[in-house]
């Protein structure tokens, strides 16, 4: 139902967004996944017809919503980034001005904003003002704000950021309910790896304004398909060592975790072997060693060579 | 429509402390002002000006009269009519009478003394600095003065105003001297031609003292709590223009901007939300300033009903073309990235409106074609029509500056509408 065609945006001379092709049928749920600076945001916003493309186009229904704003607007609900809200309004105050604009019949608005804050956990304290609110409260506040006039597509732009685990829980399971119950189609911007995984049946990633891949999770993982993800831990480790096994011919990532090394490498049936003994020349043991099932994490690492919150 | 309103109004009412600053900072500036002022120009001008003359009447005032209606009865030159204004003029407004009665009168008498007394008395309380100067009226003066008007006769003798030194005081008590007679000549010549003297029309003689008390045939007077309420009251709500357009900017920054227009909700909503938010409180403000500075200094305490009508419907026009600057300010912030620039810009034509206004400095010191600009501001047409208001009740004279300034509001009002964003986009 959203397709956007080769959109591309500039800044000044900056090219933030550069030829994206996105699309987003009945009942999906997307997932938009990229590092800080990737452009995420810049193409939601294309997307949602608060920006203008610098060439390129956003189509509802095969129609252009760069030309007639209006439809899109009519069944969309947006998470924003940042807290859209008034600071000096109640959460109760702020529902009721969002639901007015929306449209929400009035009737059913009362009823509505009670529901939607029972949802997000905060009906004991929609009389108070929303800059008395932690981050979190606010985050959730700024949800519910998108989800009243109950939109067609709603598009969450990390709107589980700094929201505390259970809470963040809570609310995927809710989106996760509005998706397959009230098929809501979904676009939804993160680059906390888990909750796309959880979430979404298809994923674009993006890097430096650019999709580097999309697919559902099988395909993208697919990617990974001739390689090995593994997890070692040594008793020792040190710069050389670290530089030796990235030397390895077969080697192709290797990243230093709490849990210890974890290692990229094309899947070759001796690499156990090689891998003892270079630890073994420098001094060092391994005292466990995993095989890890891969991950969109992976897949970004195997692509860009970085991880994604670099 | 209406909820962007209620949203603004509940904005503007949640923060209370500009509530407060808006409110209070003009009341307590005028109350501050008017009390320091009325120290130089208010009643209390005897504390500032004690002035003493010794006045010594030589002239027979009574006979001279005599003499001189019987000159006018035996005239052949004057028609008879003429004969009878004279008669009945002089007799009404004696000079030296009129003269010492001028002196003494209670206008007078607040801040300077005046005694009758011999010509040795006199020349002693000068003498001896108990008076600051004296007054002789010599023998003969009132017919010397009758014949000069009314015959043209050379003068024979004058009044001596003499004083042992020549002070400020002196100067003064001369210049005002000097005035009532200059004015009583005047008077005398007018009756002379037909007309009638009429001795409240002779004015005290205003040497450099002139102040807003100064007491005007036919127009009420303006007091200084009242001078302070006016200007203060409408430079403030001149603020709230910039205030309130200034919250675009941040509704823009705080992303809520975005959410209205992702909302579908007609554009001009919006602005409609800005534009009678501020007229409804610009309307408010104004209104408890006026009214608060009537509870705290009385500063109306004998206006009739007909006064209040007429400031309220001005206070209204002012209000409106306050909601149309805010109008076109909005606007123009939504058409501007740069929230600086923005911001610079509004400050500057705030302040530029209040000073070619005449809000921050008296108008007279701009150059005349400053000036006539100054009248085409809301603030500064609004001050002028309401001075002319509080000092002549004239309704007719209301009309024509209001629709002017009601014209300007409601074209500002559409050039805002034009400049609004079309279809919501914000870049
Ligand atoms: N209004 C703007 N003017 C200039 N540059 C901009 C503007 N908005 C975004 N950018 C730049 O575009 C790039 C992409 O920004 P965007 O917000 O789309 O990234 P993102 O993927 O959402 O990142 P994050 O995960 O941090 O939210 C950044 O380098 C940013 O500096
Ligand atoms: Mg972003």
């Amino acid at each position: 139902m959203i397709e956007a065609i080769q959109l591309n945006k500039k800044f000044k001379e900056k090219i933030v967004v550069k030829d994206v092709d996105l699309y987003l049928d009945k009942g999906e749920s997307v997932g938009l996944l990229g590092p800080n600076g990737a452009g995420k945001s810049t193409t939601i916003s294309m997307i949602s017809s608060l920006l203008k493309p610098t060439s390129g186009d956003v189509k509802l229904n095969g129609k252009s919503v760069v030309k007639t704003p209006a439809d899109i607007r009519k069944v969309l609900g947006v998470v924003p980034q940042e807290i859209a809200l008034y600071q000096e309004l109640t959460a109760y105050e702020n529902l009721k001005f969002f639901g007015r604009i929306y449209n929400v019949p009035k009737d059913q608005l009362e009823s509505r904003i009670q529901r939607t804050l029972e949802l997000v956990g905060l009906k004991e304290r929609q009389k108070d003002l929303i800059k008395t609110f932690s981050g979190g409260m606010k985050r959730r506040i700024n949800i519910a704000s998108a989800m009243l006039h109950e939109p067609e597509i709603l598009i969450l732009d990390e709107p589980t950021v700094g929201i505390d685990p259970q809470s963040r829980n809570y609310i995927l399971e809710m989106i996760r309910q509005l998706n397959q119950q009230d098929h809501t189609s979904v676009l939804y911007t993160s680059h906390y790896m888990e909750e796309v995984e959880q979430l979404c049946d298809r994923v674009y990633i993006m890097d430096h304004g650019k999709v580097i891949a999309s697919g559902s999770q099988p395909e993208l993982l697919s990617i990974l398909s001739n390689e090995d993800t593994m997890m070692v831990q040594l008793n020792q480790t040190s710069n050389e060592l670290i530089t030796a096994i990235l030397k390895m011919d077969v080697v192709r990532n290797i990243e230093e975790t709490s849990d210890g090394l974890k290692i990229i490498a094309k899947k070759s049936s001796n690499i156990i072997s090689d891998l003892v003994k270079l630890v073994d020349q420098h001094n060092s043991k391994i005292i466990n060693f995993q095989m890890e099932n891969p991950r969109l994490e992976d897949v970004f690492l195997h692509l860009t060579g970085r991880t994604l919150r670099d | 429509m209406l909820t962007f309103l209620k949203k603004d109004l509940l904005l503007f009412w949640r923060d209370r402390k500009e509530l407060l600053i808006v409110i209070t900072l003009p009341l307590l500036i005028i109350v501050v002002l008017s009390f320091a002022l009325s120290g130089l120009f208010g009643e209390d001008q005897s504390e500032n000006y004690d002035l003493s003359l010794s006045v010594v009447i030589e002239d027979n005032e009574n006979e001279a009269l005599e003499e001189f209606i019987s000159s006018v009865n035996q005239s052949q030159e004057l028609p008879e009519d003429v004969k009878e204004a004279l008669t009945t003029g002089v007799r009404e407004a004696p000079p030296v009478e009129s003269l010492i009665q001028f002196l003494m009168s209670p206008d007078m008498e607040s801040w300077m003394t005046v005694e009758t007394m011999s010509e040795s008395a006199a020349r002693e309380s000068v003498e001896n600095e108990s008076k600051n100067a004296m007054l002789v009226i010599p023998e003969g003066y009132t017919t010397s003065l009758l014949n000069r008007i009314y015959f043209e006769q050379e003068a024979e003798t004058a009044l001596e105003f003499s004083a042992k030194d020549t002070a400020f005081e002196v100067d003064m008590i001369q210049s005002i001297i000097q005035g009532f007679v200059d004015q009583m000549n005047l008077q005398y010549v007018i009756s002379s031609a037909g007309g009638t003297i009429d001795p409240a029309e002779v004015q005290m003689p205003v040497g450099g003292i002139e102040t807003l008390e100064e007491e005007q045939s036919s127009s009420l007077t303006i007091g200084i709590d009242q001078y302070f309420t006016i200007s203060m009251g409408v430079l403030f709500v001149l603020f709230l223009a910039s205030t309130i357009a200034s919250r675009t900017g941040s509704e823009k920054r705080e992303h809520t901007f975005s959410r209205v227009i992702l909302s579908n909700a007609p554009p001009l909503h919006f602005l409609f939300g800005k534009t009678s938010s501020t007229f409804i409180l610009a309307f408010l403000q104004i209104l408890i300033i006026f009214i608060g500075s009537h509870l705290i200094l009385g500063s109306f305490a004998d206006r009739s009903l007909t006064f209040w009508f007429g400031t309220i419907l001005i206070l209204l026009v002012y209000s409106f073309s306050i909601a149309g600057l805010t109008s076109i300010l909005t606007s123009i912030s939504l058409q501007i990235k740069n929230q600086d620039v923005v911001d610079g810009l509004f400050m500057g034509i705030i302040m530029l409106f209040g000073t070619i206004g005449g809000s921050f400095v008296p108008i007279y010191v701009m150059p005349q074609w400053l000036r006539q600009i100054g009248e085409f501001t809301p603030n500064g047409q609004t001050l002028a029509v309401l001075m002319e208001w509080f000092q002549y009740e004239n309704f007719s004279a209301l009309w024509v500056p209001l629709l002017i300034l009601a014209g300007l509001s409601a074209a500002a009002i559409m050039g805002s509408i034009l400049l609004y964003p079309k279809k919501g986009e914000t870049s």
